[in-house]
Parts: C-alpha cells; sequence; structure tokens
C-alpha cells in the first residue's frame, strides 16, 4: 500500500470552541425560525386570541352593570381584570409554547435526520438543548412585550407596578420554566412521543396555578398541589409585581421560591439528558424516528 | 499511533429483541442475564436479545478505501454505527484513528468525517453556505479557518453559483454533496461513507465516486458502505462481506473473485417463470445459488445461477423451461463478479 501522509484535523477543542457552537446552534435556530412565515401569526395573533376567550367570558359574567367584575376586583385585590387575567393567560402561553419549542426540539431534529448529525460532531452535546433557548427566549420575550403592547391599545391596561421588578420576576422564572422543558426534551427522546405529558402539565397550570382566579379559591388540598408548581408562583410574582406597588421585599418569597424551584428543575433537566444521552449510546435510539 | 486508522476486536452489539416480532433468526437468543426483578413477586423471564453484530474483527490500514458490504439486516450499519460513537458495543473493543470508541469518544469524532443519512442530515431551510458554517463551529474549527475552507469545499462540490440558496431548492445530487463537504470539513484523517451514492442519477454517483477516489490520493481512509457492487469492486482496495452479524469474508476484490473463478455464471432472460422451474434446475448437479428476479412490470424474468460446468448443465436447463408457457428470451455465460462472490457467500444478493 502507498505510505500517505493522514490529513490533520482542523479541529482545535476547548471551551471557546464549545462556546461558538452554542452561538451556532442559537443562530441556527433563530435564521430557521424567521424562514418559516407563521412566526408573523405566533408572535402577533396568538397572544391576543387565548387571553381574549378570558375576557369575553368575565364580561359576559359580570351583568348587564358590569357589578360581576367589580366582586372580581374585590376578590382577587386587582386593580384590572384585564391586566390579572393576561399575566396568568400569558404565563399559561410561556410555559405551553416552551413545552412544545424546547421540549421538541431533539424529537424534531430527530424526525428530520438532523440529529444524528450533530450528535456525530465532537461538540458538547447539552448545547443542541441550551441553543433552542436562546431564540426561544428572545421570541418569547418579544411575545411578552406584544402581548403588553396590544392590550395597552386595544383594551387600555396601563402598568401600574414596576416595569423592572416585573423583569425580575420573569428571569427569575427562566430556570424553572425552560428546566421543565430540557427534562421534556430528554423524555421525549426516550419515549418518542410525550403530548399527553404536554396536555397533562399545561392542563394542571391551568387548573391549579389561577390563572384567571385566586389559588385562595382552590379547596386546600388543590391549593396544596399549587404550591408545589412554580407557575403558582410566577404568576402570583408577576401580577404583584406589574399591577401594585410591591416591593422587592414583597417579592422576596415568591422570587426564592421560583430560584429554588428552577435549581430543582435545571438539574433535574440536565440529569435526564444525560441519562436519555446514555441510553441512545446504548439502544441507538438517535437515528431512530 | 496505531499502525491502523481501524481497529476491531470482537464486537459485539446486542438489542433487546422487539416483543412480538417472534423473531426465529439464528441472531435471536435469550440470554441468561441480567434478570430483571418483577417487584415484589419475583423475577422475570431473561430478556430476549438480538445479536445484530456478533464478533467483528476489522483492521482497515491507514490511506484505503475499505468497502463494507452486506445484505439488508447483516450488520454493517450497526458496526458503522459503533465504529463514530453513536451505538456503545455490548461487548468487544475498537478504536479509530487510535481512539477508543467507548472511553475516547469525543477524540474518534473529531478525527471521523461521516455521511450516514446522505441527504437528510443537512438542514434544509438553511443555504449550502450556512449548513456549511453550522456544522464548521460543531467541528470546532477557528473561524477564519472555517471561512476559508467553507469556500474551497464549496469551489470543490462545484456549488458556487448556488451556495446561498436554501438546500431544500436543491436536487438530491447537490444535497449529498453538502453532506460530503460536511465532512471533508475539519479535514478528517478517515472517512465513513454509508452509502453514499444511494438515490443520485448515475452522472453524480459517477462523479462523487471520482471525489471518493481524489479523496483517498490525499491520504484519507475511506470506510465505504454500498448497495452497488460495481462501486465497491471499482473503489475499494478491500472488502469485507458482512452477513449475519459476522465477517465472513475479507480479502481485495480480486481476491474474493478468485474464490469462485473455477465456476461460471449463467444469466437467463425467461418469461412465464415460476417457482417450480427454479426447483427443478436447483436439483440439476452443479447448479447452485440461483436467484430470480422479476424485471419491471411485464412478465420477463432474469434468472442467474452458478454453475461447475455449464456445458453439461445447460441442455437440462433448457429442458426445464421449454413448454408449459414458459419461454427462454435470452442466455449468457459470463466470468464470476463480485456480486456473485456475495451470493456465492451469504446466499442472498445485495438488494435482499
Amino acid at each position: 500500500m502507498e505510505a500517505t501522509l493522514s490529513p490533520q484535523s482542523l479541529g482545535k477543542p476547548g471551551i471557546a470552541s464549545d462556546l461558538r457552537a452554542l452561538w451556532a446552534v442559537v443562530r441556527r435556530e433563530w435564521t430557521i425560525f424567521t424562514r418559516y412565515p407563521s412566526w408573523i401569526i405566533a408572535l402577533f395573533i396568538w397572544p391576543l386570541i387565548f387571553p381574549m376567550m378570558y375576557i369575553l367570558t368575565a364580561r359576559a359574567l359580570s351583568g348587564i352593570d358590569g357589578s360581576g367584575l367589580q366582586v372580581f376586583l374585590q376578590n382577587t385585590g386587582a386593580q384590572d381584570y384585564i391586566g390579572y387575567i393576561i399575566v396568568g393567560t400569558t404565563v399559561w402561553m410561556w410555559q405551553n409554547i416552551v413545552l412544545w419549542d424546547v421540549g421538541f426540539a431533539l424529537r424534531n431534529e430527530q424526525m428530520r435526520g438532523t440529529l444524528e448529525s450533530n450528535w456525530l460532531s465532537p461538540t458538547w452535546r447539552f448545547a443542541y438543548l441550551l441553543g433552542h433557548t436562546g431564540p426561544q427566549l428572545v421570541s418569547m420575550s418579544l411575545f411578552i412585550l406584544i402581548t403588553a403592547i396590544e392590550f395597552g391599545l386595544l383594551f387600555g391596561v396601563r402598568l401600574h407596578g414596576s416595569a423592572g421588578l416585573a423583569l425580575l420576576v420573569m428571569l427569575a422564572s427562566i430556570p424553572a420554566v425552560y428546566g421543565l422543558g430540557f427534562a421534556f426534551a430528554s423524555i421525549v427522546i426516550t419515549a418518542k412521543e410525550a403530548h399527553t405529558f404536554v396536555f397533562l402539565v399545561r392542563g394542571l397550570v391551568m387548573i391549579f396555578c389561577g390563572i384567571t382566579f385566586p389559588v385562595s379559591l382552590l379547596p386546600g388540598w388543590m391549593q396544596t398541589i399549587a404550591n408545589w408548581l412554580p407557575q403558582t408562583y410566577m404568576i402570583h410574582a408577576m401580577r404583584a409585581a406589574a399591577f401594585s406597588n410591591a416591593s422587592l421585599t414583597d417579592l422576596w418569597p415568591d422570587l426564592r421560591a421560583l430560584l429554588l424551584f428552577g435549581a430543582f428543575w435545571l438539574t433535574l433537566g440536565y440529569v435526564l439528558f444525560r441519562m436519555m444521552e446514555r441510553r441512545a449510546r446504548q439502544t441507538g435510539s438517535i437515528g431512530q424516528y | 499511533m496505531s499502525d491502523f486508522a481501524i481497529e476491531a476486536h470482537q464486537l459485539v452489539k446486542k438489542f433487546p429483541a422487539r416483543p412480538g416480532t417472534g423473531d426465529k433468526s439464528a441472531n435471536a437468543e435469550t440470554t441468561p442475564t441480567p434478570k430483571r426483578k418483577l417487584w415484589p413477586f419475583g423475577k422475570k423471564e431473561p430478556k430476549a436479545m438480538f445479536t445484530a453484530v456478533n464478533g467483528v474483527d476489522l483492521q482497515i490500514q491507514r490511506g484505503e478505501i475499505f468497502g463494507l458490504l452486506g445484505p439488508n439486516g447483516a450488520g454493517k450499519s450497526t458496526t458503522i454505527r459503533m465504529l463514530c460513537t453513536l451505538l456503545e458495543p455490548t461487548s468487544g473493543t475498537a478504536r479509530v484513528h487510535g481512539f477508543d470508541v467507548v472511553k475516547q469518544a469525543n477524540d474518534v469524532r473529531r478525527s471521523l468525517g461521516t455521511v450516514l443519512a446522505g441527504e437528510r442530515s443537512i438542514y434544509w431551510k438553511l443555504s449550502g453556505r450556512e449548513n456549511l458554517e453550522y456544522f464548521a463551529a460543531l467541528y470546532h474549527i477557528p473561524q477564519p479557518i472555517a471561512k476559508k475552507r467553507v469556500e474551497e469545499l464549496i469551489e470543490r462540490i462545484e456549488l458556487k453559483d448556488r451556495a446561498n440558496e436554501l438546500v431544500e431548492k436543491y436536487s438530491t445530487g447537490m444535497r449529498q454533496r453538502i453532506a460530503i463537504a460536511k465532512a471533508l470539513l475539519a479535514r478528517p484523517p478517515i472517512l465513513l461513507l454509508d452509502e453514499p451514492t444511494l438515490g443520485l442519477d448515475p452522472q453524480a454517483a459517477r462523479n462523487l465516486r471520482e471525489l471518493i477516489a481524489q479523496l483517498k490520493q490525499e491520504g484519507h481512509t475511506i470506510l465505504l458502505t454500498t448497495h452497488y457492487m460495481e462501486e465497491a469492486d471499482q473503489l475499494s482496495d478491500r472488502i469485507g462481506i458482512i452477513d449475519t452479524g459476522k465477517v465472513i469474508a475479507l480479502d481485495t476484490p480480486e481476491g474474493l473473485k478468485r474464490r469462485i473463478e473455477q465456476k461460471e455464471v449463467i444469466k437467463l432472460e425467461v418469461t412465464g417463470w415460476h417457482d417450480e422451474i427454479g426447483d427443478k434446475i436447483k436439483s440439476i448437479s452443479g447448479i447452485e445459488n440461483l436467484m430470480s428476479r422479476r424485471q419491471g412490470e411485464a412478465d420477463l424474468w432474469e434468472v442467474n445461477m452458478q454453475a461447475q460446468n455449464s456445458r453439461t448443465a445447460i441442455p437440462r436447463i433448457v429442458e426445464h423451461i421449454s413448454g408449459n408457457g414458459t419461454r427462454l428470451v435470452n442466455m449468457n455465460i459470463v466470468k464470476p463478479s463480485l456480486e456473485d462472490v456475495f451470493i456465492h457467500l451469504t446466499g442472498k444478493a445485495l438488494r435482499d
């Protein structure tokens, strides 16, 4: 056999290279996201549709003179029933979209056939999941901003609290919301199907977390379950930050709970990802669709 | 550094047998361990396992093109997937570029360029250039080098004019070229090409074969699987034939052909063929490996068989074919090809 020198690989491993790979995943996801025109509907139409269902129901139930709304405001301590509903429905939509987007990120790649080619590279594999989160966070922030603008313009909803504290609540919620998404992504790759789980989680959030009513209205055992769901704290803290004059001290118990939930879900998400990665090497499930 | 680009020693991969398939193949077995606990009542039956790869030994030299051939389900994809770290062997060891596929998986990935799922392995909503830039980052190629390398490869695969178009607008051949360029990005010493010409038109396939030959000249070691026997014959320095999870033959294409060169291959074209005629012909002394294949929609069958002595066999073959609505349309006696070697060894055609 003719002796020929083997080519030398151009790859230079290291943390900087892994970070650049992570950024490449973010850029790839954002580029693909903007190439589907449906993002316009997702960003401009969907924020209006879901809350409208509850707002119109509230109006229908408030009586001819609207007195029912006063009772609602007394029960909830809110100043604006539309703002109250928007916070709950937006948190629900945020978690719902994350479960579909991040939760199915790897599964969608698996079905397209690209997951295997990503998996064959020497990049830190969690970057593929983490990279999906970047564009998702940007689009979700736009979603929340557009919700605020649309309801401000169409229904005269105004912020009565602090935008900075509302943003802080959002930031504190990110680990829990996305940690749950990471855990889902790993389960979906193994189970190949997780629609039922998504329906279950969003159903739990809808019923137990008080998206359109105060949790205190629930029976005791339901309140106990609500206390174990981070979305309960997100909704409570966001309403307090955006529509009352709550201070950071007032918000701290909710923020602390959110950070603890975040630590738990992020850790669980990462552990499940590593378990899935290991199982995939034993079963070859990465290439199966 | 090892003398071999790829080495595998007694590589075994077992999977749990799929329930309800009633798998009775030679590779299905019931392993005594591990026993699964059926808490709290006792223990479950031992898990039935399917052995996809059963003790494969390979030594692929640096700079050679090695063809791995086998019928569907023979274990070649499982072997390739273990070598490129997608699958962990149940037992045995494998080293790629001197790195252990289990303990040094990332070093193995860094040494490999792979084309596994062909056109499905790239993003159709990105352009050809964007795909290459993306994968360059995944393979940790520093940015200035990556930029130059992407341009160089776009030029090489002759896609300069269309590099900025979305891949979804490309033909299958163009997508396959991007997939190959992706594998070459990091200039890896070893390339694993799984069915690289599958679905390509003849011209595109020829161009790709030329590219593979060039890559060998540049020093790349290439492990190639293909369903096209002529392709394996033309490109490979050595060929391993794998069947039921084992390498049953390993030699140069010429060496393999020599194994049955004392035999002749009789090729018939027949109308009105039916299995009973095949059974009668198989019973003729010196006839073996008879395979029949319908050609298109018409009632025309291609029947191939291997014979110790065609002169004595042909009169009896013709006798069995004539009559009962069966008609011999064409007959040739040819020298054995690599495909005939394959049939001789596995009893199956490569496309089975």
